[in-house]
């Protein structure tokens, strides 16, 4: 019902705005009238981005409050020795997320693009989270690691990273699990 | 008086703009509806492939298995289509729900194709796109809206659908 709202409301208003303009077009006004109508157009345009915007937040407020929120985030750093392919989420052992990168989406990553993965819910207490790193190592050898984090989960809402950097010394990649205070 | 006039006209406006959003509304339900559901998977040759990064080309989709006896057929149509197509933004992608990646790779280089062999062994993917009789073919437009649906085709269907790919590539 929701994606159904958003999917039609947001493009019929956006088809009204474009066809008022059309609608304009063809009536042609004198010229400092039609640059009146255009500065109106421009600003519908704007309101429907912002409603778009405001309509966003409003389901990301309404389906995953503060109050349980629990996000979880994906970065890479350099990955010099580890080829991505997907990661995979289990939290207190249920598989929450699955992703598979494409050569895009990691090039975004090395970029210093920093991707939500995950947006949920999660009670207030102790919980579990494992990360399920799987990709290609150097020498093109398969390549699959885990990492666990407890956490806890209080009031507010809550950030975790998953972060791929290179381990320089150690001529291997390292995955680290951390939540953002 | 002017106030009144000022008030019937901001009413029929009001009653004009409710008319119109309900109009939009119901005529892009449909269109909305068909857009093509998004997936991420991996292909034969071992890249990841994901629907929703081709948008702004055309591609055509190809569900088949390697036990499916018109798909053969099919898939060399659409690597000749290719060829001729994908300098003007036509990528072609199949997806083979072969549970041996094996089988599917066998057939691919025997069809000689060279677009990606996508491997959905779970058949996460067939089931979103409903592909209960295979081969099925889907055209996707530029903005990611299924536009048509053939199964195997016949010479008057493959007339259709060269007009319809070309229709497609030229919006």
């Amino acid at each position: 019902m929701r994606a159904w709202i958003k999917a039609t409301a947001v493009p019929a208003i956006m088809l009204l705005a474009l066809a008022t303009s059309r609608a304009e077009e063809q009536t042609e006004p004198p010229a400092p009238e039609r640059s009146a109508l255009d500065a109106e157009v421009q600003g519908l345009r704007r309101e429907v981005v912002d409603l778009n915007r405001d309509l966003f937040m409003l389901e990301e407020d309404l389906l995953f409050p503060a109050s349980t929120q629990i996000a979880v985030f994906v970065s890479m750093d350099v990955g010099t020795f580890f080829d991505l392919d997907s990661v995979q989420i289990r939290i207190d052992g249920k598989e929450v997320s699955n992703y598979l990168y494409t050569a895009r989406e990691r090039e975004a990553l090395l970029r210093g693009g920093v991707q939500r993965i995950w947006l949920g819910n999660m009670k207030a207490g102790e919980h579990e989270l494992v990360a399920f790193f799987t990709g290609q190592g150097t020498h093109e050898r398969d390549y699959k690691r885990g990492a666990t984090l407890a956490i806890e989960k209080g009031v507010g809402a809550r950030y975790v990273e998953l972060r791929i950097s290179d381990r320089v010394r150690k001529l291997q990649p390292e995955f680290v699990v951390r939540v953002w205070e | 008086m002017n106030s009144t006039q000022d008030l019937a006209d901001d009413d029929r406006r009001v009653g004009r703009f409710v008319l119109a959003i309900t109009i939009l509304i119901v005529l892009a339900a449909p269109v909305m509806a068909s857009t093509a559901p998004d997936f991420a998977l991996r292909s034969v040759a071992g890249a990841n492939y994901r629907l929703s990064e081709h948008r702004g080309e055309v591609v055509a989709l190809i569900f088949w298995a390697s036990w499916c006896g018109d798909c053969r057929r099919e898939l060399e149509r659409f690597e000749r289509l290719r060829a001729t197509y994908a300098p003007a933004g036509l990528v072609v992608l199949s997806v083979s729900l072969d549970e041996e990646p094996a089988h599917a790779a066998t057939i691919a280089a025997a069809a000689g194709i060279d677009y990606p062999v996508l491997l959905d062994a779970g058949k996460k993917v067939s089931r979103v796109y409903e592909a209960d009789r295979l081969p099925l073919i889907l055209l996707i437009d530029r903005n990611g809206v299924i536009r048509a649906r053939y199964d195997a085709l016949d010479e008057s269907e493959e007339h259709g659908l060269l007009v319809r790919l070309r229709d497609l590539i030229d919006e």
